[in-house]
């Protein structure tokens, strides 16, 4: 799967989040980052080379600080000159149907502020309806977006913990259960595995694969015999 | 010390060593893994547990 990650932030040497999630991420074969503040600075936007990288790509995402509920000026900008009829909707094109569409939004309040009685009113999944309609005209596939709150706030913990996330959001496939993160992670620790130089990590790498598979044979086991008692 | 909470150690023990960020993520998100497959082995052998000696089955 090759991921196309669109990032637009108007100042992001000065953002620590922005800083801190996209230099963890290396660009490859299968991995595009694209910040477009900094290939258009003037707003003149290649329409035919972001169509193309959009053709190259299965999985979109759009990375922003949620500025007044909404996304800063040159990612909407995008949209309105890059997603034309003919290409992204239309009877002569649907280019992007069946491509799978997310968001990775970097919110400054609390997560609890965003429903009704918080000081945010409405729910991100109510704020972001234009990108859920947009993903729809499109045919594209919605995913459940990555949003984070407050990054300055958080322990150097819970930062792992949402970096782990955020790379899932990035390769995973579409599906948060235990087996598939298992399966991404050993694809991790294999790669790491590989490029270990000490022998004593290599073969901790290779005790902690191998756990983790053999955790998954007995689940799977313990739910067969579940499958078999609530059948009788 | 059963086998995951000796693999957790090990795990520790890289973690805290680790210089390269990257990979310290990765080696946390390991030990999180496999404390989670075990929460789930033991949930499911109480199931187990709990369906075999349900009331229902008093009767059988």
């Amino acid at each position: 799967m090759k991921t196309l990650l669109i990032v637009s932030h108007p100042d992001i040497l000065e953002s620590s989040s922005q800083q801190f999630f996209l230099r963890s991420v290396k660009e490859n074969h299968d991995m595009t980052i694209h910040h477009l503040e900094g290939a258009y600075p003037d707003y003149r936007i290649d329409i035919e080379k972001e169509q193309a990288l959009l053709k190259q790509h299965d999985r979109i995402l759009f990375q922003f600080p949620f500025y007044w509920y909404s996304s800063p000026p040159l990612i909407k900008h995008w949209q309105d000159v890059v997603l034309e009829d003919g290409f992204a909707y239309g009877e002569r094109g649907k280019m992007l149907s069946g491509k799978e569409f997310g968001l990775i939004l970097m919110i400054g309040i609390s997560a609890r502020e965003y429903q009704a009685g918080g000081t945010e009113l409405f729910s991100i999944n109510e704020l972001t309806k234009p990108f859920q309609a947009m993903a729809h005209k499109t045919g594209m596939i919605y995913l459940k977006p990555f949003t984070i709150y407050q990054f300055a706030y958080m322990e150097e913990e819970q930062k792992m913990e949402v970096l782990i996330k955020y790379w899932q959001m990035l390769t995973m496939e579409n599906d948060p259960s235990l087996a598939s993160r298992e399966k991404w992670l050993i694809a991790q620790l294999e790669k790491m595995l590989q490029n270990a130089s000490d022998p004593h990590d290599a073969n901790i790498y290779e005790y902690a694969i191998s756990l983790i598979k053999e955790n998954r044979n007995t689940i799977d086991g313990l739910k067969v015999v579940l499958d078999q008692m609530q059948q009788h | 010390m059963d086998e995951e909470e000796w693999m957790l150690q090990e795990l520790q023990r890289m973690f805290d060593k680790r210089q390269d960020y990257g990979e310290a993520v990765f080696i946390k998100a390991a030990q999180d893994i496999i404390e989670e497959q075990g929460k789930r082995i033991y949930q499911m052998e109480g199931e187990i547990d709990g369906t075999l000696w349900s009331p229902k089955r008093w009767g059988e």
